[in-house]
């Protein structure tokens, strides 16, 4: 059972991680031009015909203002960095849904039995914990993927991206770390400190 | 109750460390702020944009650190302004001079700009935004085709050519689209 939820979550994050990939290789296929061969024909044909019976035509045409002007250029509604922001912003939504949704009574003095461990672990608070971890980790790839260039090393981690990429794999992590401890003591300082870190991440480069 | 207040202690502790509590007069308007700040901080100065704007993009003043503003606005070095004469009368300068330094990139909360200063050595000040360490590193991929011999372009000083809202401060890589090179990609 840990087994397929760890093979879920990752399949997820796969899935998430890949959606920058995804929006460059849609923009790529937006300028796809499919030459078709009676076009080519045409095409080649005319400039042909226009150089051998005009060749003043031809040049004229070729420096004068074109009629129809480019299209005004429209930022891409999907792009990994987009993803990226929407991703983190999600994470930090479930984390506050987690921490609100109501937990399931903890078991003191006794070891608690299978079908208490299984509605702990099928509880609205266990489920929001677990697809905030993901959603973490789904944001910190994306960040890798789509901002890589954004980070410098040498200008010190008072850099905000330095520090933004600092604070969010470390809340990441703080998250995986929390949803692999729990259902038990300690996971929710560990977790609050994660969503914490992702917070405070997200607001330095607001 | 104790681990809320251990979060909140968190929080303050990270963000007084961040690189904003550099800026502290800016810090606490930063802080409550939720507006975007992650550009650079667009013009808002009428008189900046209609005396810069005349000859060139009005470049906003978070590009350059403070040392760079003093260097440039003056009445000495306006009379030869990279081979132009841009003098202005003293009201205009002091005007002018003032807007460009109180929001100079070491000065200012927004993002881009606190990269740019970090990225620039202490003591440096470069008079052209183009030899900003930063500004450089952001475009050294980028093939002089592209720049220099694109006719629409010519020169990395024309900003607004590629950055399409160059005007609101955005210069991030979603609104570049560089003339002629429509298929152009980071």
């Amino acid at each position: 059972m840990k087994c397929n939820i760890g093979f879920r979550n990752m399949a997820t994050i796969a899935c998430l991680a890949a959606l920058p990939g995804m929006a460059y290789a849609d923009g790529a296929m937006q300028d796809i031009a499919i030459p078709s061969l009676a076009g080519s024909y045409t095409n080649g044909s005319k400039s042909y015909m226009l150089a051998l019976n005009d060749a003043d035509a031809v040049q004229k045409q070729a420096s004068a203002t074109p009629v129809t002007q480019a299209a005004e250029f429209e930022p891409p509604m999907f792009s990994g960095s987009n993803a990226h922001k929407y991703l983190g912003l999600g994470t930090l939504a479930l984390v506050v849904a987690t921490a609100l949704a109501p937990k399931p009574p903890e078991v003191e003095g006794r070891a608690p039995t299978q079908a208490e461990l299984d509605a702990q672990k099928s509880s609205n608070h266990a489920r929001l914990g677990r697809a905030a971890a993901t959603l973490a980790a789904a944001t910190v790839t994306t960040g890798l993927l789509a901002h890589w260039d954004d980070f410098h090393v040498e200008d010190g981690w008072t850099d905000p991206d330095n520090m933004h990429a600092l604070l969010g794999t470390a809340g990441a992590l703080a998250m995986l770390y929390a949803v692999s401890k729990a259902p038990g003591g300690g996971h929710a300082g560990v977790g609050m400190a994660g969503g914490v870190a992702m917070g405070v991440a997200i607001k330095l480069t607001w | 109750m104790s681990k809320i207040l251990k979060a909140g202690a968190l929080v303050v502790a990270l963000l007084m460390n961040s690189a904003y509590a550099r800026a502290e007069e800016n810090f606490g308007r930063w802080l409550i702020n939720f507006q975007r700040t992650k550009e650079v901080k667009p013009v808002t100065d009428k008189r900046y944009l209609k005396e810069c704007g005349e000859c060139h993009f009005a470049y906003q003043p978070g590009l350059l650190p403070e040392r760079s503003w003093e260097k440039l606005l003056n009445a000495g070095a306006l009379k030869n302004h990279f081979g132009d004469n841009a003098e202005f009368d003293n009201d205009t300068l002091q005007a002018i001079h003032d807007y460009a330094v109180e929001n100079a990139a070491d000065k200012s909360f927004y993002k881009r700009s606190r990269k740019i200063a970090l990225a620039t050595a202490v003591g440096e000040a470069p008079l052209r935004i183009t030899e900003v360490r930063y500004i450089m590193r952001k475009h050294k991929d980028i093939p002089e085709k592209m720049v220099k011999g694109n006719k629409d372009v010519k020169s990395l000083s024309n900003c607004n050519k590629c950055h399409t809202q160059a005007d609101k401060g955005i210069f991030d890589n979603d609104t570049v689209s560089i003339p002629n090179y429509p298929d152009w990609d980071d």
